[in-house]
Formats: structure tokens, sequence, C-alpha cells
């Protein structure tokens, strides 16, 4: 977003005013208390929205007093329109996609078609489990990048502990839910909106889709298919042993009615087409005319508002499922960023970066790649990405130039900033799902636990992207 | 994570129990009665008339106890210990005149159906007139308050089904149970009463009917000559029971008695089998 300041018509990404090291460092210091906060949000008992709500709130009284922030009015198109400073410290393009396409992805849930695909795949794996185990395998790394990968693990990891509860194959639940946990971030990986680090790294580089797709697949289709075999190997997930078993394991999955969860078959084939249409039409944005200039926040909500037409009357049941609290997290977060922009600590971020950076092209960006996998380990993935995004952006190129969509630097966040995620429970949204279903099955999984079963497959899959992002991409 | 909950309601209510047919092998029917030596003959000849379905491809056994070999309920268990039957037929209130009073099944029958693990039919008392001919077994109906997984009962019932018979097979939810439910749903503010009420109605029947559905496949795909009439409602258990069974001038009633969490016969099946006393009960 390019808004001029009233009056003085100066970008407010071009404001670099002088700032006290002291202010600079007392911003930090909230920065870092916001991060440590979030890191302990399930021991604090509080919603990332309010916890980061209360930062953006503390921040922005702090820097009208300390800082030279640009209130407005702001001049858009050559209007001069009054806005609170946070409206345009918001980026609007990231908030659109998430809720146009959760709230489309929620009302095509209801068509019954993502469980009649994933009932029909438990019907192809004819209950074999190493069969069932390629099977969720890819299903959530699908899910994870056509929908978004908390969904992903909802859906299968409930498709999951009801199919081995039928099967009687409760031993393998802990395993089966591990492994897929471990893909939504490796599916995550697949497209621009599979995560949001994607979207705001994405945006911010100026990525494509259609780009982000062709760069990201190779990579997911290695680590997918080492992440299954490592689950076989690690987890002990083993075949049937003879053609008895087999028939008795057909007969048990052939029980399941794909059929149940559809309310009525036309909905079922619109929401298929739409679905299709959705991937196309969000896939195409940067080259479709007028849309392009739109973007894909208009598209998202474009498709969800016409998926909800089959709703008019209920559309309410739709507004309460929306993930309000990661939407008011994203909001204050942005918020967040923007003020300590203007108090020079993303600078002072963009200082450590740029010594890493200066490591050389190779050792600089793998070093980049390792730390934003440690970081987003430990802390959310989120903030990291919004800020690293934003400092990268800011730290010029060589030879003066902007840097390019193809640089191994934003690439190097991406992977890293998915990809830490599995190393501890609450690396990612979707592993602290599967820990959630894991716990609700009543299987024992510490902090410790997850990480001792994780790190072996989180190494591996970080090891792999250093050497692709680096030598291959 | 209201949303797990909500996918795996998704997948529980896809995951079906299919009905699966064993053909029930009888092997040999143990006519038991209170009557002399010849009047049991005879009592022992209209039951095998009555059951005359039971030879379809099975050579069954008969043997009769008449009144002289026992007095207790022990030499009863005794003589039944050394036949072994696949079936147990009797009447009510057995070496009693209690017949007249419809309040009790009598000592020896409240035993039988609890203390043996072989089916016993309890046919109308021969000293009470019976307002209906016990000819053959055209119409059956296999009754419970929740079918769903209940193979045996459908198998026994479809065993006992004459050719080109019908089968019902009815499904009675209690309504008064479901009633006190929604009354403390209606106490609790956070739960949408009506939205609760129609979507338990809709799922308890559903899975009673999808169940029923796999029974009619299953059947057919077996061959069995009968056609299968499928019924799924709430309603109070004793007075629905009567009415399916009176609407449809029912030949047989099938039920189950036993009950894991007691010694008595099971809830609903002794109040039914003390008051349908003009058709036999096939008690499980």
């Amino acid at each position: 977003m390019r808004i001029a300041q009233g009056g003085g018509a100066q970008a407010l990404e071009h404001i670099v005013p002088h700032v006290p090291f002291g202010t600079t460092m007392l911003f930090a210091a909230i920065l870092a208390a916001m991060i440590m906060s979030l890191a302990l949000e399930e021991k604090l008992h509080a919603k990332k929205s309010l916890i980061v709500g209360l930062f953006a709130m503390v921040s922005l009284l702090l820097g009208a007093i300390l800082l030279p922030m640009p209130f407005g009015p702001y001049s858009i198109g050559g209007h001069d329109i009054a806005m609170p400073v946070y409206i345009p410290a918001v980026d609007w393009g990231v908030i659109t996609i998430i809720l146009g396409a959760s709230l489309f992805v929620d009302v095509t849930s209801r068509s019954g078609l993502f469980t009649w695909i994933a009932i029909r795949l438990t019907k192809a794996s004819s209950g074999d489990p190493v069969r069932l185990l390629w099977a969720y395998g890819v299903m959530t790394v699908v899910f994870s990048a056509v929908l978004n990968n908390v969904t992903a693990m909802i859906i299968v990891g409930s498709l999951t502990a009801v199919s081995l509860d039928r099967l009687g194959r409760r031993e393998m639940l802990l395993g089966f839910l591990l492994t897929e946990g471990l893909l939504t971030n490796i599916g995550g990986l697949l497209t621009l909106i599979s995560s949001v680090p994607n979207i705001i790294v994405g945006t911010a580089a100026d990525i494509s889709f259609v780009s982000f797709f062709m760069r990201s697949s190779p990579f997911v289709l290695v680590a997918t298919v080492i992440t299954i075999v490592m689950g076989m190997r690690l987890f002990d997930i083993r075949g049937l042993p003879d053609a008895e078993a087999r028939a008795a394991a057909v007969e048990l999955v052939s029980g399941f009615d794909e059929n149940d969860g559809i309310e009525s078959p036309g909905f079922f084939w619109f929401a298929a087409a739409m679905l299709i249409l959705f991937i196309v039409a969000i896939a195409t944005t940067s080259v479709l005319p007028y849309v392009s200039d739109l973007g894909m926040g208009f598209v998202a909500i474009g498709f969800a508002l016409i998926m909800l037409v089959r709703y008019k009357h209920d559309v309410d049941q739709f507004y309460r499922t929306v993930d309000w609290d990661l939407l008011g997290f994203f909001g204050a977060l942005f918020v967040v960023i923007n003020v300590m922009e203007h108090a020079q600590v993303l600078a002072l971020i963009g200082i450590g970066l740029e010594r890493m950076i200066a490591l050389g092209p190779m050792l600089g960006t793998g070093t980049v790649m390792v730390a934003t996998s440690a970081f987003s380990a430990v802390t959310d993935n989120i903030p990291l990405a919004a800020m690293l995004s934003k400092i990268i952006a800011g730290i010029p190129m060589a030879d003066g130039l902007v840097r390019p969509p193809t640089d191994p630097l934003w690439w190097a966040v991406i992977f890293g900033a998915n990809l830490g995620g599995n190393l501890t429970p609450i690396g990612s949204a979707s592993t602290l799902v599967a820990v959630t279903i894991i716990h609700r099955q009543g299987l024992r999984l510490s902090f410790m636990g997850f990480v001792k079963k994780a790190a072996p497959f989180a190494l591996v899959q970080i090891a792999i992207a250093v050497v692709y992002v680096l030598w291959i991409l | 994570m209201t949303k797990v909950d909500q996918f795996a309601s998704v997948f529980r209510a896809a995951s079906k129990t299919p009905f699966h047919y064993d053909p029930v092998q009888i092997g040999s029917v143990l006519v038991v009665t209170d009557q002399p030596e010849v009047e049991a003959g005879d009592f022992a000849g209209r039951v095998r008339s009555f059951l005359s379905v039971l030879e379809r491809g099975e050579n069954i056994r008969w043997n009769t106890v008449h009144g002289g070999q026992f007095s207790t309920v022990p030499e009863l268990l005794e003589l039944i210990e050394r036949d072994r039957p696949g079936l147990i037929c009797t009447f009510r209130h057995l070496h009693s005149d209690s017949w007249q009073w419809p309040y009790t099944l009598g000592e020896y029958v409240d035993v039988l159906t609890q203390a043996t693990s072989t089916p016993v039919l309890v046919l109308p008392h021969p000293k009470r007139p019976s307002e209906r001919a016990i000819t053959d077994t055209d119409m059956v109906v296999g009754m419970t308050d929740h079918m769903v997984g209940d193979d045996a009962l459908v198998n026994w019932a479809a065993r006992f089904t004459a050719d080109d018979g019908r089968l019902v097979l009815a499904n009675v939810e209690d309504v008064l149970a479901f009633e006190r439910f929604m009354e403390v749903v209606g106490k609790i503010p956070s739960i949408s009463t009506d939205d609760v009420r129609e979507q338990i109605e809709g799922r308890l029947l559903r899975d009673a009917k999808d169940y029923m559905g796999s029974c009619v496949r299953a059947l057919a795909k077996a061959g069995l000559p009968l056609n299968v009439e499928e019924i799924v409602t709430q309603g109070h258990h004793l007075s629905e029971y009567r009415r399916i069974v009176d609407e449809r001038d029912a030949d047989l009633l099938v039920m189950n008695t036993k009950d894991d969490d007691q010694l008595a016969m099971h809830g609903l099946a002794y109040p039914l089998a003390v008051e349908v006393r003009s058709i036999p009960l096939l008690l499980l």
C-alpha cells in the first residue's frame, strides 16, 4: 500500500527520522517481550489477538509520545483522507486473503467435498496401514496446500483417529498423527496461499502464485516422500501380513460411507467446481486484467461470497466460525511492526541480518534459513516472517536494484519459517493442532517427547531445504 | 478446537455399522410343556407345524419334555443341559395356574430365558383361548430400541420368516428418555434447544435407517425369499411395540432379553413378554 502523508505528500515507508538509540532499545524490548509472550501463550492462557493487541496499544501510545509518527491525513489518489495511523499500518491484502480463503473453505467443507475425498482415499487404501499412511500423507500435503495447514490437520487428523479405531490399529495413531502434523508444514510450502508466512513474504517479494508453485513443488515432492518413509521406519508402520488380514481390513473400511456428509448432491458438485475455479483464479490473479489490480484478497472474498449465497439466510453461522483471534492477531501485529519500523528497531535487526548476509551468498543465505528455522521453532513464525520480510525489503542489493522475487534470501525465510515449525509443538499452528488431537485421543506426548520424535524429521527437512535453496533453486 | 469436533463427528457419522448375514443353524428344538405325554405330543406337533420354516435347508431334530418329566426348575435345567437344544419352545406359567393373570411369565420361563444361552420361543398358553390362529410365520417382527449392530436379532428374525413372508425390522427410540434430555437441554442457555432436538432426532433415526438399509441389502444378496419392511420411529416403547404388532397382525415377535449388566431380563423385554400374550415371542 503506497499512501502519502497529507500536506508534505511524504510516503510512509520513506520516513527515516532520527530516533535516539535509547528509544529504539525501549521499543526493541517491547518487541522482545511480545515475542516471549507469544511463545508462552499457553502458559498465559491468553489468546494471541489479546496479547499482541495490548502490545500494539502500548507501542502506539509510546510511539505517539516518543516517535515522529506519520499521523494523517493521508493523500490517496490526490485526495486527503483522515484515518487513524494504525489503519494504513495494516496489510489489508494479507487480511483479506486469510478472511476470504477461510470463509470459502468453511462453506465448501459443508458440501461434504473434503470428507468425501478423505473417505474415498481411505477406501482406496484397503485399510492397509502403509497404504493408509501414504494416502493420508499425500492428502495432508495437498489439503495443506489448497486449503491451509490448520484445516488440513483437522480434517486428516480427525479421520485418522476414526479410521485407525475402526481398523483396530490404535497403536499406530501417534505415529500417523505426528507424521501428518509434520507434513502440514511441508504442504504449507507448496503454494503462495498455503501458509501465512508464504502470503506475507510472497506479497512483500512480489512472488506470483505460479512462480511460487513452480519453485517450491520439487522440494515438497521430495520432502513428502522422505517424511513418509521416515514415518514408516521410525514409527514401525508395517503392511498387513496376509490375505486374511487384508480381507478383514477391506471389509472394515468398506463400512465408511463417503456420501453420509453430502447434504445436497447439487451443492457438492457446485463446491467441487468452485474449488477448482478458486485455485485457477488465485493462480492467475497476477495476469488477469483488472483482477490483478484488485489482488488475491478480492478473489478470495469474492469466492467466499458466491459460496455463501447457498446459505443466504444463515450466513451468520459462518461469520461465527471465522478465526477472529487470528485476524485480530494479524491486524495488531502489523501495527506493532509498523511502530517498530518507525522506532528503527527493524533497522537495528536489519544490521544483524546484513552481517549474516555478508557471510556470502551461500553461507549467508544458509545461515539466514537456519536462524529463521530456529526462531520459528520457539516462537510464532508469523511475526518473524512479517518482520524479516520488511527488513529484507529494506536491505539494498549490491547493485542497488530492488531484490527480485527469485532472490534466495526470500526463499530462505519462507523455507525456514515453515520448516522450523516442525521442531517443537508450538512452532506452528498445525503441529499444535496435531498435538491437541493426540491429547484428545488419550495419548501421552510431552513437549520434549514431541521434540525427540520430530527432531530427526525436521533436521532432515531443513538440511534438504538448505541444499535446495542454495544449489538447486 | 470446535472444528476438530466438527470433523471428528462427520467421520464418526460416516463410519457405518454394516449388517453381516450369518445363517442361524438351529440343529434341534426342545418343546417343553407341563402337559401329560399325549397332550404334549399334540402340542409339539402344532409347534412343529407352526415352525415349518425351520426345516428350510436344515434337518431339525425335535424332542419333547412333558409335565411328568420335571417338577422343579433344576430338574428342567438338567433336562435342557442333557438335550443341548438350539431352540426351546414353551409357554408361560408351567406347572402353575397363574396363566389366568397376565402379570408374570412364571418361574420356569423367567429362569430359562436368563440361565441358558438358548433362545426361548414363548407360545400362548394352551388353556387360554387364542384370539388368532398360530399356524405360520408369514409376518415376523424383529423389534428393539437400538438395532444398530444387533446382527443376531436380524439373523434370527430372518431365520423364522416363512418363504415369501414379511420380515418387519422395527427400531423404536424411547420418546420419554429423549424428552427428559431435551428438558435438561432446554435449561442450558448456551445450547440451542431447537437445533439440538432436530439434529439428535435426525441422527438417532438415521443411524438405525442406515443399518436397516444394510440389512436389506445383505439379506437380498443372500437370496432369502422374504420381503423386509423397515420401521424407525420414536414412541412410548410398550404402546408403540403393541401398535406395530397389532397393525401388522404379526405371527411372531422377536426381541432381545439378555442384558450384560443384570441377571434379570432386559428392561423392556419383560413387560412386553408379559403383556403381548396373543402371539408367540422369540426371546433371544
